[in-house]
Protein backbone atom coordinates (compact mmCIF):
# COMPACT_ATOMS: atom_id res chain seq x y z
CA UNK A 1 0.00 0.00 0.00
CA UNK A 2 3.09 1.87 0.53
CA UNK A 3 4.24 1.86 -2.55
CA UNK A 4 1.10 2.44 -4.23
CA UNK A 5 0.90 5.91 -2.74
CA UNK A 6 4.39 6.68 -3.09
CA UNK A 7 3.25 6.07 -7.12
CA UNK A 8 0.05 7.69 -6.85
CA UNK A 9 2.34 11.23 -5.22
CA UNK A 10 4.84 10.38 -8.20
CA UNK A 11 2.14 10.38 -11.03
CA UNK A 12 0.17 13.75 -9.94
CA UNK A 13 3.64 15.75 -10.36
CA UNK A 14 3.61 18.65 -12.89
CA UNK A 15 -0.34 18.52 -12.68
CA UNK A 16 -2.50 21.33 -11.61
CA UNK A 17 -3.32 19.07 -8.67
CA UNK A 18 -1.02 20.87 -6.15
CA UNK A 19 -1.58 24.25 -7.23
CA UNK A 20 -5.17 23.80 -6.75
CA UNK A 21 -5.07 22.74 -3.31
CA UNK A 22 -3.21 26.03 -2.49
CA UNK A 23 -5.45 28.20 -4.95
CA UNK A 24 -8.48 27.12 -3.03
CA UNK A 25 -7.15 28.35 0.41
CA UNK A 26 -5.80 31.48 -0.88
CA UNK A 27 -8.93 32.71 -2.71
CA UNK A 28 -11.23 32.04 0.19
CA UNK A 29 -8.46 33.91 2.01
CA UNK A 30 -7.98 36.75 -0.24
CA UNK A 31 -11.93 36.78 -0.71
CA UNK A 32 -11.81 37.78 3.05
CA UNK A 33 -9.31 39.93 3.14
CA UNK A 34 -11.51 42.03 0.71
CA UNK A 35 -14.57 41.84 2.49
CA UNK A 36 -12.68 42.49 5.93
CA UNK A 37 -10.83 45.53 4.60
CA UNK A 38 -14.26 46.64 2.82
CA UNK A 39 -15.98 46.27 6.18
CA UNK A 40 -13.61 46.71 8.50
CA UNK A 41 -15.71 49.07 10.72
CA UNK A 42 -18.33 47.52 10.65
CA UNK A 43 -17.53 44.08 11.02
CA UNK A 44 -14.74 44.27 13.67
CA UNK A 45 -18.05 46.38 15.27
CA UNK A 46 -20.30 43.30 14.62
CA UNK A 47 -18.05 40.93 15.95
CA UNK A 48 -16.60 42.91 19.10
CA UNK A 49 -17.27 40.01 21.37
CA UNK A 50 -14.69 37.63 19.89
CA UNK A 51 -13.17 39.37 17.00
CA UNK A 52 -11.15 36.18 16.05
CA UNK A 53 -14.83 33.47 16.59
CA UNK A 54 -16.35 36.24 13.84
CA UNK A 55 -13.50 35.99 11.53
CA UNK A 56 -13.58 32.26 11.47
CA UNK A 57 -17.23 32.57 11.26
CA UNK A 58 -16.92 34.69 7.93
CA UNK A 59 -14.31 32.34 6.52
CA UNK A 60 -15.99 29.21 6.80
CA UNK A 61 -19.25 30.39 5.01
CA UNK A 62 -16.99 30.90 2.00
CA UNK A 63 -15.08 27.70 2.88
CA UNK A 64 -17.07 24.91 2.69
CA UNK A 65 -18.24 24.96 -0.58
CA UNK A 66 -14.96 25.77 -2.32
CA UNK A 67 -14.11 22.44 0.04
CA UNK A 68 -17.37 21.09 -1.66
CA UNK A 69 -16.11 22.30 -4.92
CA UNK A 70 -12.07 21.42 -4.42
CA UNK A 71 -13.13 17.96 -3.90
CA UNK A 72 -15.19 17.73 -6.80
CA UNK A 73 -12.41 18.66 -8.77
CA UNK A 74 -9.51 17.05 -7.19
CA UNK A 75 -11.07 13.74 -7.20
CA UNK A 76 -11.89 14.10 -10.68
CA UNK A 77 -8.37 14.99 -11.37
CA UNK A 78 -6.86 12.14 -9.57
CA UNK A 79 -9.07 9.49 -11.29
CA UNK A 80 -8.10 11.23 -14.86
CA UNK A 81 -5.13 10.59 -14.81
CA UNK A 82 -5.09 6.88 -15.64
CA UNK A 83 -8.41 7.69 -17.75
CA UNK A 84 -6.79 10.21 -20.28
CA UNK A 85 -4.60 7.30 -21.72
CA UNK A 86 -6.48 4.47 -20.42
CA UNK A 87 -4.14 4.02 -18.20
CA UNK A 88 -6.36 1.20 -15.98
CA UNK A 89 -4.93 -1.67 -18.25
CA UNK A 90 -1.47 -1.37 -17.75
CA UNK A 91 -1.87 -0.33 -13.62
CA UNK A 92 -3.64 -3.32 -13.51
CA UNK A 93 -2.21 -5.92 -15.06
CA UNK A 94 0.75 -5.17 -12.68
CA UNK A 95 0.66 -6.95 -8.98
CA UNK A 96 -1.66 -4.79 -7.30
CA UNK A 97 -5.02 -5.26 -5.99
CA UNK A 98 -8.16 -2.85 -7.37
CA UNK A 99 -8.60 -2.01 -3.97
CA UNK A 100 -5.42 -1.19 -2.93
CA UNK A 101 -5.87 1.36 -6.44
CA UNK A 102 -9.09 2.67 -5.46
CA UNK A 103 -8.14 3.22 -1.78
CA UNK A 104 -4.49 4.80 -2.90
CA UNK A 105 -6.74 7.06 -5.33
CA UNK A 106 -8.78 7.99 -2.02
CA UNK A 107 -6.59 8.57 0.29
CA UNK A 108 -4.55 11.18 -1.89
CA UNK A 109 -7.48 13.06 -1.90
CA UNK A 110 -8.15 12.79 1.42
CA UNK A 111 -4.15 13.47 2.75
CA UNK A 112 -4.32 16.38 -0.47
CA UNK A 113 -7.68 18.31 1.37
CA UNK A 114 -6.53 17.36 4.54
CA UNK A 115 -3.60 19.80 3.44
CA UNK A 116 -6.44 22.04 2.26
CA UNK A 117 -7.83 22.76 5.46
CA UNK A 118 -4.72 22.66 7.37
CA UNK A 119 -3.67 25.71 4.74
CA UNK A 120 -6.97 27.44 5.11
CA UNK A 121 -6.83 27.57 9.12
CA UNK A 122 -3.00 28.76 8.77
CA UNK A 123 -4.56 31.61 6.41
CA UNK A 124 -7.13 32.50 8.74
CA UNK A 125 -4.43 33.06 11.73
CA UNK A 126 -2.38 35.36 9.21
CA UNK A 127 -5.56 37.56 7.99
CA UNK A 128 -6.28 37.93 11.86
CA UNK A 129 -3.03 38.92 13.06
CA UNK A 130 -2.98 41.34 9.75
CA UNK A 131 -6.49 42.66 10.88
CA UNK A 132 -4.43 43.29 14.47
CA UNK A 133 -7.32 40.57 16.30
CA UNK A 134 -4.37 40.40 18.72
CA UNK A 135 -2.66 37.00 20.48
CA UNK A 136 -5.25 35.50 21.90
CA UNK A 137 -6.41 32.99 18.95
CA UNK A 138 -9.03 30.15 19.80
CA UNK A 139 -6.81 27.86 18.46
CA UNK A 140 -9.65 24.72 19.35
CA UNK A 141 -12.15 26.39 17.52
CA UNK A 142 -10.29 27.03 14.57
CA UNK A 143 -9.31 23.44 14.53
CA UNK A 144 -13.01 22.36 14.72
CA UNK A 145 -14.37 25.42 11.78
CA UNK A 146 -11.18 23.85 9.96
CA UNK A 147 -11.82 20.30 10.00
CA UNK A 148 -15.59 19.28 11.41
CA UNK A 149 -16.49 20.21 7.58
CA UNK A 150 -14.26 18.49 6.12
CA UNK A 151 -15.02 15.21 7.95
CA UNK A 152 -18.93 15.53 7.74
CA UNK A 153 -17.88 15.65 3.70
CA UNK A 154 -16.44 12.72 3.93
CA UNK A 155 -19.34 11.07 1.82
CA UNK A 156 -18.64 13.22 -0.90
CA UNK A 157 -15.35 12.50 -1.26
CA UNK A 158 -16.30 8.93 -1.18
CA UNK A 159 -19.07 9.55 -3.54
CA UNK A 160 -16.89 11.62 -6.13
CA UNK A 161 -13.93 9.55 -6.07
CA UNK A 162 -16.12 6.57 -7.40
CA UNK A 163 -18.06 8.36 -10.08
CA UNK A 164 -14.72 10.20 -11.12
CA UNK A 165 -13.41 6.69 -11.70
CA UNK A 166 -16.38 4.53 -12.99
CA UNK A 167 -17.38 7.35 -15.42
CA UNK A 168 -14.04 7.93 -17.86
CA UNK A 169 -16.49 10.96 -18.78
CA UNK A 170 -15.65 13.75 -16.55
CA UNK A 171 -18.60 15.39 -17.07
CA UNK A 172 -20.56 13.02 -15.00
CA UNK A 173 -19.12 13.39 -12.01
CA UNK A 174 -18.51 17.05 -12.12
CA UNK A 175 -22.12 17.72 -12.93
CA UNK A 176 -22.82 15.66 -9.73
CA UNK A 177 -20.21 17.54 -7.73
CA UNK A 178 -21.12 21.03 -8.74
CA UNK A 179 -24.56 20.13 -8.25
CA UNK A 180 -24.18 19.46 -4.67
CA UNK A 181 -22.23 22.35 -4.11
CA UNK A 182 -24.86 24.31 -5.71
CA UNK A 183 -27.56 22.26 -3.42
CA UNK A 184 -25.33 22.53 -0.29
CA UNK A 185 -25.31 26.71 -0.30
CA UNK A 186 -29.21 26.36 0.43
CA UNK A 187 -29.23 23.41 2.83
CA UNK A 188 -30.14 25.56 6.00
CA UNK A 189 -33.67 24.52 5.71
CA UNK A 190 -33.00 21.19 4.62
CA UNK A 191 -33.81 18.62 7.17
CA UNK A 192 -31.05 17.16 9.19
CA UNK A 193 -30.52 13.59 7.83
CA UNK A 194 -29.42 14.61 4.34
CA UNK A 195 -25.56 15.01 4.14
CA UNK A 196 -25.43 18.38 1.83
CA UNK A 197 -26.22 20.03 4.98
CA UNK A 198 -23.55 18.25 7.15
CA UNK A 199 -20.19 20.42 5.77
CA UNK A 200 -22.22 23.17 7.03
CA UNK A 201 -22.28 21.86 10.95
CA UNK A 202 -25.75 23.64 11.42
CA UNK A 203 -27.78 21.23 13.16
CA UNK A 204 -30.91 21.26 15.42
CA UNK A 205 -29.06 20.08 18.40
CA UNK A 206 -26.46 22.46 18.20
CA UNK A 207 -24.10 20.11 17.64
CA UNK A 208 -21.46 19.89 15.11
CA UNK A 209 -19.96 16.85 16.23
CA UNK A 210 -23.12 15.05 15.00
CA UNK A 211 -22.56 15.95 11.87
CA UNK A 212 -18.73 14.84 12.12
CA UNK A 213 -19.91 11.14 13.00
CA UNK A 214 -22.24 11.02 10.42
CA UNK A 215 -20.21 12.14 7.56
CA UNK A 216 -17.18 9.59 8.60
CA UNK A 217 -20.13 6.44 9.32
CA UNK A 218 -21.64 7.57 6.00
CA UNK A 219 -18.11 8.00 4.28
CA UNK A 220 -16.93 4.69 5.39
CA UNK A 221 -19.96 2.88 4.01
CA UNK A 222 -19.79 4.53 0.64
CA UNK A 223 -16.50 3.83 0.31
CA UNK A 224 -17.14 0.31 0.79
CA UNK A 225 -20.06 -0.03 -1.64
CA UNK A 226 -17.61 1.66 -4.22
CA UNK A 227 -14.92 -0.70 -3.44
CA UNK A 228 -17.13 -3.43 -4.19
CA UNK A 229 -18.71 -2.13 -7.49
CA UNK A 230 -15.15 -1.47 -8.26
CA UNK A 231 -13.63 -5.11 -7.88
CA UNK A 232 -16.71 -6.43 -9.70
CA UNK A 233 -16.31 -4.72 -13.00
CA UNK A 234 -14.11 -5.46 -15.82
CA UNK A 235 -11.01 -3.22 -16.64
CA UNK A 236 -11.59 -0.38 -19.60
CA UNK B 1 12.01 -29.87 -20.03
CA UNK B 2 9.32 -28.08 -21.76
CA UNK B 3 6.61 -26.63 -19.03
CA UNK B 4 3.42 -25.66 -20.29
CA UNK B 5 3.05 -21.77 -19.19
CA UNK B 6 0.06 -20.39 -20.47
CA UNK B 7 -3.24 -23.08 -20.45
CA UNK B 8 -6.52 -22.17 -20.79
CA UNK B 9 -9.56 -24.39 -21.21
CA UNK B 10 -12.65 -23.71 -23.03
CA UNK B 11 -12.23 -19.96 -22.87
CA UNK B 12 -15.27 -17.96 -23.57
CA UNK B 13 -15.99 -14.65 -23.54
CA UNK B 14 -19.29 -12.84 -24.24
CA UNK B 15 -20.34 -8.72 -24.29
CA UNK B 16 -24.47 -9.53 -24.38
CA UNK B 17 -25.29 -12.30 -26.22
CA UNK B 18 -22.25 -11.50 -28.70
CA UNK B 19 -19.69 -13.73 -28.32
CA UNK B 20 -16.57 -12.19 -28.76
CA UNK B 21 -13.85 -15.21 -27.74
CA UNK B 22 -15.79 -18.91 -28.10
CA UNK B 23 -14.26 -21.99 -25.96
CA UNK B 24 -10.17 -20.92 -26.58
CA UNK B 25 -7.94 -24.01 -25.68
CA UNK B 26 -4.23 -22.16 -25.61
CA UNK B 27 -1.18 -24.10 -24.99
CA UNK B 28 1.86 -21.99 -24.31
CA UNK B 29 4.97 -24.00 -23.80
CA UNK B 30 8.30 -22.55 -21.91
CA UNK B 31 11.01 -20.97 -24.43
CA UNK B 32 8.33 -20.13 -26.92
CA UNK B 33 7.60 -17.29 -29.02
CA UNK B 34 3.69 -17.75 -29.36
CA UNK B 35 2.21 -15.88 -32.35
CA UNK B 36 -1.51 -14.97 -31.98
CA UNK B 37 -2.95 -14.03 -35.02
CA UNK B 38 -5.99 -13.39 -36.30
CA UNK B 39 -7.64 -10.56 -38.36
CA UNK B 40 -9.32 -7.03 -36.94
CA UNK B 41 -11.85 -7.95 -34.27
CA UNK B 42 -11.09 -11.77 -34.05
CA UNK B 43 -10.74 -11.57 -30.23
CA UNK B 44 -7.19 -11.49 -29.62
CA UNK B 45 -7.37 -8.48 -27.62
CA UNK B 46 -10.48 -9.72 -25.56
CA UNK B 47 -8.33 -12.95 -24.75
CA UNK B 48 -5.25 -11.61 -23.88
CA UNK B 49 -7.61 -9.08 -21.30
CA UNK B 50 -8.29 -11.89 -19.76
CA UNK B 51 -4.94 -13.57 -19.50
CA UNK B 52 -3.83 -10.82 -17.22
CA UNK B 53 -7.02 -10.67 -15.55
CA UNK B 54 -8.54 -7.42 -16.71
CA UNK B 55 -11.24 -8.59 -17.65
CA UNK B 56 -13.19 -11.73 -16.06
CA UNK B 57 -14.02 -15.03 -18.82
CA UNK B 58 -17.65 -15.58 -19.16
CA UNK B 59 -16.90 -19.32 -18.91
CA UNK B 60 -13.63 -21.48 -18.98
CA UNK B 61 -10.34 -21.67 -16.75
CA UNK B 62 -6.80 -19.71 -17.30
CA UNK B 63 -3.70 -21.14 -15.58
CA UNK B 64 -0.66 -19.50 -15.70
CA UNK B 65 2.88 -20.38 -14.39
CA UNK B 66 0.19 -23.83 -13.42
CA UNK B 67 -1.51 -20.90 -11.31
CA UNK B 68 -5.03 -20.76 -11.58
CA UNK B 69 -5.54 -16.79 -12.45
CA UNK B 70 -8.88 -16.43 -10.93
CA UNK B 71 -7.00 -17.26 -7.03
CA UNK B 72 -3.54 -16.43 -7.50
CA UNK B 73 -3.70 -13.34 -9.86
CA UNK B 74 -1.09 -11.32 -8.12
CA UNK B 75 1.72 -14.07 -7.72
CA UNK B 76 0.99 -14.64 -11.45
CA UNK B 77 1.17 -10.78 -12.66
CA UNK B 78 4.32 -10.43 -10.61
CA UNK B 79 6.46 -12.35 -13.32
CA UNK B 80 4.26 -10.99 -16.09
CA UNK B 81 4.71 -8.21 -18.20
CA UNK B 82 2.56 -6.86 -20.51
CA UNK B 83 1.06 -4.46 -23.60
CA UNK B 84 -2.23 -4.32 -24.96
CA UNK B 85 -3.70 -2.43 -27.37
CA UNK B 86 -2.72 1.38 -27.84
CA UNK B 87 -0.04 2.04 -25.11
CA UNK B 88 -0.77 3.63 -21.49
CA UNK B 89 1.58 6.37 -20.52
CA UNK B 90 1.04 9.31 -18.40
CA UNK B 91 1.72 12.40 -20.50
CA UNK B 92 2.74 14.57 -18.08
CA UNK B 93 5.45 12.92 -16.87
CA UNK B 94 8.77 12.11 -18.49
CA UNK B 95 10.23 8.65 -19.96
CA UNK B 96 11.76 8.00 -16.26
CA UNK B 97 9.09 8.78 -14.30
CA UNK B 98 6.81 6.91 -16.18
CA UNK B 99 8.76 4.37 -15.23
CA UNK B 100 9.56 4.62 -11.84
CA UNK B 101 5.19 4.98 -11.35
CA UNK B 102 5.70 1.12 -12.06
CA UNK B 103 8.81 0.49 -11.08
CA UNK B 104 8.01 1.35 -7.38
CA UNK B 105 4.76 -1.31 -7.90
CA UNK B 106 6.86 -3.69 -9.14
CA UNK B 107 9.63 -3.37 -6.26
CA UNK B 108 12.24 -3.53 -9.46
CA UNK B 109 16.12 -1.66 -8.80
CA UNK B 110 15.89 1.79 -10.03
CA UNK B 111 18.88 0.84 -12.44
CA UNK B 112 16.62 -1.76 -14.21
CA UNK B 113 15.23 1.52 -15.71
CA UNK B 114 18.06 2.83 -17.77
CA UNK B 115 18.65 -0.61 -18.92
CA UNK B 116 15.21 -1.18 -20.33
CA UNK B 117 15.10 2.19 -21.46
CA UNK B 118 18.36 1.67 -23.78
CA UNK B 119 16.74 -1.51 -24.83
CA UNK B 120 13.94 0.40 -26.33
CA UNK B 121 16.28 2.57 -27.79
CA UNK B 122 14.92 5.49 -25.34
CA UNK B 123 17.94 6.74 -23.47
CA UNK B 124 18.29 9.68 -25.59
CA UNK B 125 14.74 11.15 -24.95
CA UNK B 126 14.40 9.65 -21.28
CA UNK B 127 13.69 13.09 -19.79
CA UNK B 128 11.22 14.25 -21.84
CA UNK B 129 7.95 14.32 -21.48
CA UNK B 130 5.95 11.61 -22.87
CA UNK B 131 2.95 13.67 -24.03
CA UNK B 132 5.48 14.92 -26.89
CA UNK B 133 6.58 11.46 -27.90
CA UNK B 134 5.92 10.55 -31.27
CA UNK B 135 3.71 6.92 -31.43
CA UNK B 136 5.93 4.63 -31.98
CA UNK B 137 8.01 6.17 -29.12
CA UNK B 138 5.29 5.74 -27.06
CA UNK B 139 5.04 2.25 -28.35
CA UNK B 140 8.63 1.43 -27.34
CA UNK B 141 8.20 3.21 -24.20
CA UNK B 142 5.36 0.62 -23.36
CA UNK B 143 7.38 -2.39 -24.55
CA UNK B 144 10.20 -0.79 -22.12
CA UNK B 145 7.37 -0.69 -19.27
CA UNK B 146 6.51 -4.21 -20.00
CA UNK B 147 10.32 -5.57 -19.69
CA UNK B 148 10.91 -3.64 -16.15
CA UNK B 149 9.87 -6.53 -13.54
CA UNK B 150 12.36 -8.58 -15.65
CA UNK B 151 9.25 -10.97 -16.69
CA UNK B 152 9.15 -14.51 -17.09
CA UNK B 153 5.92 -14.04 -19.60
CA UNK B 154 5.86 -11.28 -21.76
CA UNK B 155 2.48 -10.83 -23.33
CA UNK B 156 2.39 -7.94 -26.23
CA UNK B 157 -0.70 -7.29 -28.04
CA UNK B 158 0.41 -5.87 -31.48
CA UNK B 159 3.37 -4.49 -30.19
CA UNK B 160 4.64 -3.02 -33.83
CA UNK B 161 1.75 -0.75 -33.98
CA UNK B 162 2.92 2.34 -35.10
CA UNK B 163 6.96 1.61 -35.61
CA UNK B 164 8.52 2.23 -38.16
CA UNK B 165 10.57 -0.37 -40.55
CA UNK B 166 13.66 -0.19 -38.66
CA UNK B 167 11.78 0.11 -35.15
CA UNK B 168 9.65 -3.14 -36.18
CA UNK B 169 12.63 -4.71 -36.63
CA UNK B 170 14.36 -3.91 -33.79
CA UNK B 171 11.43 -5.07 -31.28
CA UNK B 172 10.98 -8.11 -33.42
CA UNK B 173 14.59 -9.18 -32.86
CA UNK B 174 14.30 -8.04 -28.97
CA UNK B 175 11.69 -10.95 -28.82
CA UNK B 176 13.76 -13.07 -30.51
CA UNK B 177 16.64 -12.98 -28.49
CA UNK B 178 14.67 -13.12 -24.88
CA UNK B 179 13.66 -16.40 -24.88
CA UNK B 180 17.23 -17.64 -26.03
CA UNK B 181 18.91 -14.93 -23.65
CA UNK B 182 16.76 -14.84 -20.46
CA UNK B 183 14.33 -17.72 -20.78
CA UNK B 184 11.48 -15.86 -21.30
CA UNK B 185 8.44 -17.19 -23.02
CA UNK B 186 6.24 -14.69 -25.15
CA UNK B 187 2.71 -14.55 -26.60
CA UNK B 188 2.55 -11.98 -29.49
CA UNK B 189 -0.23 -11.01 -31.06
CA UNK B 190 -0.74 -9.83 -34.99
CA UNK B 191 -3.25 -9.52 -37.68
CA UNK B 192 -0.25 -9.52 -39.77
CA UNK B 193 1.06 -13.39 -40.76
CA UNK B 194 4.34 -12.23 -42.07
CA UNK B 195 5.09 -10.39 -38.66
CA UNK B 196 4.33 -13.54 -36.81
CA UNK B 197 6.22 -15.66 -39.22
CA UNK B 198 9.20 -13.48 -38.65
CA UNK B 199 9.58 -14.22 -34.94
CA UNK B 200 6.84 -16.89 -33.34
CA UNK B 201 8.30 -20.35 -33.13
CA UNK B 202 4.17 -21.47 -32.20
CA UNK B 203 1.06 -19.84 -33.55
CA UNK B 204 -2.80 -19.84 -32.74
CA UNK B 205 -4.92 -18.80 -35.09
CA UNK B 206 -7.85 -17.42 -34.36
CA UNK B 207 -10.90 -16.01 -36.35
CA UNK B 208 -14.33 -14.91 -35.21
CA UNK B 209 -13.25 -15.86 -31.54
CA UNK B 210 -12.92 -19.62 -32.35
CA UNK B 211 -9.22 -21.37 -32.33
CA UNK B 212 -8.77 -22.40 -36.20
CA UNK B 213 -5.02 -23.47 -35.82
CA UNK B 214 -2.72 -24.01 -33.20
CA UNK B 215 0.51 -25.78 -34.15
CA UNK B 216 3.98 -24.72 -34.29
CA UNK B 217 5.10 -22.62 -36.92
CA UNK B 218 6.80 -25.04 -39.43
CA UNK B 219 3.51 -27.42 -39.10
CA UNK B 220 1.78 -24.17 -40.49
CA UNK B 221 4.63 -23.63 -43.73
CA UNK B 222 4.06 -27.33 -44.27
CA UNK B 223 0.94 -26.20 -44.97
CA UNK B 224 1.98 -24.94 -47.89
CA UNK B 225 2.61 -27.40 -50.57
CA UNK B 226 5.09 -26.44 -53.47
CA UNK B 227 5.21 -27.44 -56.70
CA UNK B 228 7.95 -27.30 -59.91
CA UNK B 229 7.64 -24.83 -62.58
CA UNK B 230 9.48 -25.36 -65.36
CA UNK B 231 10.01 -22.93 -68.48
CA UNK B 232 10.91 -24.41 -71.45
CA UNK B 233 10.66 -24.40 -75.37
CA UNK B 234 7.15 -25.31 -76.66
CA UNK B 235 5.77 -25.93 -73.42
CA UNK B 236 2.49 -26.90 -74.43
CA UNK B 237 3.72 -29.86 -76.58
CA UNK B 238 6.46 -30.56 -73.84
CA UNK B 239 3.49 -31.00 -71.05
CA UNK B 240 1.98 -33.46 -73.98
CA UNK B 241 5.51 -35.19 -74.04
CA UNK B 242 5.77 -35.59 -70.48
CA UNK B 243 1.76 -36.72 -70.20
CA UNK B 244 2.56 -39.73 -72.67
CA UNK B 245 5.65 -40.60 -70.93
CA UNK B 246 3.30 -40.50 -67.71
CA UNK B 247 4.27 -37.44 -65.85
CA UNK B 248 1.18 -35.67 -64.47
CA UNK B 249 1.82 -32.40 -65.99
CA UNK B 250 -0.15 -29.22 -65.84
CA UNK B 251 0.55 -26.09 -68.31
CA UNK B 252 -0.25 -22.91 -67.52
CA UNK B 253 0.97 -19.04 -68.47
CA UNK B 254 3.04 -20.80 -70.83
CA UNK B 255 4.98 -22.96 -68.38
CA UNK B 256 4.73 -26.34 -67.02
CA UNK B 257 3.94 -27.19 -63.62
CA UNK B 258 4.92 -30.67 -62.09
CA UNK B 259 3.99 -32.03 -58.49
CA UNK B 260 6.82 -31.53 -56.37
CA UNK B 261 8.82 -34.72 -56.01
CA UNK B 262 12.08 -36.32 -55.03
CA UNK B 263 14.90 -34.63 -56.47
CA UNK B 264 15.91 -37.87 -58.55
CA UNK B 265 12.34 -37.27 -60.37
CA UNK B 266 12.95 -33.99 -61.05
CA UNK B 267 16.02 -34.73 -62.61
CA UNK B 268 14.51 -37.91 -64.49
CA UNK B 269 11.97 -35.33 -66.44
CA UNK B 270 14.53 -32.56 -67.05
CA UNK B 271 16.26 -35.55 -68.67
CA UNK B 272 13.89 -36.33 -70.56
CA UNK B 273 12.67 -33.38 -71.40
CA UNK B 274 16.53 -32.25 -72.84
CA UNK B 275 16.48 -35.81 -74.56
CA UNK B 276 13.68 -34.76 -76.50
CA UNK B 277 15.08 -31.65 -77.75
CA UNK B 278 13.34 -29.77 -75.68
CA UNK B 279 15.39 -26.34 -74.09
CA UNK B 280 14.57 -26.15 -70.16
CA UNK B 281 15.45 -22.05 -69.34
CA UNK B 282 14.34 -22.57 -65.93
CA UNK B 283 13.12 -25.13 -63.29
CA UNK B 284 11.86 -23.45 -59.85
CA UNK B 285 9.70 -24.18 -56.76
CA UNK B 286 7.13 -22.35 -56.29
CA UNK B 287 5.74 -22.22 -53.12
CA UNK B 288 2.22 -21.11 -51.83
CA UNK B 289 2.48 -18.15 -49.71
CA UNK B 290 1.82 -18.08 -45.99
CA UNK B 291 -0.35 -15.44 -46.14
CA UNK B 292 -2.73 -17.31 -48.70
CA UNK B 293 -2.99 -20.46 -46.50
CA UNK B 294 -3.72 -18.22 -43.76
CA UNK B 295 -6.37 -16.38 -45.81
CA UNK B 296 -8.09 -20.08 -46.25
CA UNK B 297 -8.06 -20.70 -43.34
CA UNK B 298 -9.97 -17.57 -41.71
CA UNK B 299 -12.36 -17.77 -44.67
CA UNK B 300 -13.27 -21.44 -43.42
CA UNK B 301 -11.32 -23.68 -45.50
CA UNK B 302 -8.92 -24.69 -42.81
CA UNK B 303 -8.73 -28.41 -43.58
CA UNK B 304 -8.49 -28.79 -47.35
N1 LIG C 1 -16.11 -4.04 -24.16
C1 LIG C 1 -16.70 -4.60 -25.23
N2 LIG C 1 -18.04 -4.59 -25.37
C2 LIG C 1 -18.64 -5.15 -26.43
N3 LIG C 1 -17.97 -5.76 -27.42
C3 LIG C 1 -16.64 -5.83 -27.36
C4 LIG C 1 -15.93 -5.24 -26.25
N4 LIG C 1 -14.61 -5.46 -26.45
C5 LIG C 1 -14.52 -6.13 -27.62
N5 LIG C 1 -15.72 -6.36 -28.16
C6 LIG C 1 -15.98 -7.11 -29.42
O1 LIG C 1 -15.29 -8.32 -29.37
C7 LIG C 1 -14.76 -8.64 -30.65
C8 LIG C 1 -13.28 -8.92 -30.53
O2 LIG C 1 -12.59 -7.71 -30.28
P1 LIG C 1 -11.04 -7.66 -29.99
O3 LIG C 1 -10.70 -6.28 -29.61
O4 LIG C 1 -10.68 -8.75 -29.05
O5 LIG C 1 -10.44 -7.97 -31.42
P2 LIG C 1 -8.91 -8.04 -31.88
O6 LIG C 1 -8.67 -9.42 -32.37
O7 LIG C 1 -8.03 -7.56 -30.81
O8 LIG C 1 -8.91 -7.05 -33.12
P3 LIG C 1 -7.81 -6.00 -33.64
O9 LIG C 1 -6.88 -6.72 -34.55
O10 LIG C 1 -8.62 -5.01 -34.37
O11 LIG C 1 -7.13 -5.41 -32.45
C9 LIG C 1 -15.10 -7.48 -31.56
O12 LIG C 1 -16.20 -7.86 -32.34
C10 LIG C 1 -15.46 -6.36 -30.62
O13 LIG C 1 -16.46 -5.56 -31.19
MG1 LIG D 1 -6.77 -5.86 -30.62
Amino acid sequence: MLQVMASEFLKIRRKMILFLIFLGPLGVIVLEAINFGVRYDYLTDLYRNDLWKGLMGEVSMLFTPSLMLGLTIITSMIANIEHETDAWKQLFALPVTRTEVFLGKWFLATILLFVFCALLAGGTIVLGTFLNYGPDIPYLYLLKKSFFPYFAAMPFLALQIWLSIAWKNQAIPLTVGIMGTILSMYSFEFPDWLPWKWPYLENSWGEPLYFVWAGLLTGTILLVTALIDFNRKDVK
Amino acid sequence: MSQTIIETNHLTKQFGSRIAVNNLDIQVTQGEVYGFLGPNGAGKTTTIRMLLGLSRPTRGSIHIFGKDIKKEKLSVLKKVGSLVENPSYYGHLTAVENLEAIRILLNAPKSRIEEVLSMVRLDKDANRPVKKFSLGMKQRLGIAAALLGKPKLLILDEPTNGLDPSGIIEIRELIKSMPKEHGVTIVVSSHLLSEIDQMATQVGIISNGTMIFQDSITALRKRAKSRIRLTVSEAESARKKLLSLGYPASFSDNRIYIENRSDQKVAEIVRQLVHEHYSVYRVEEERKSLEEIFLRLINGKGNQ
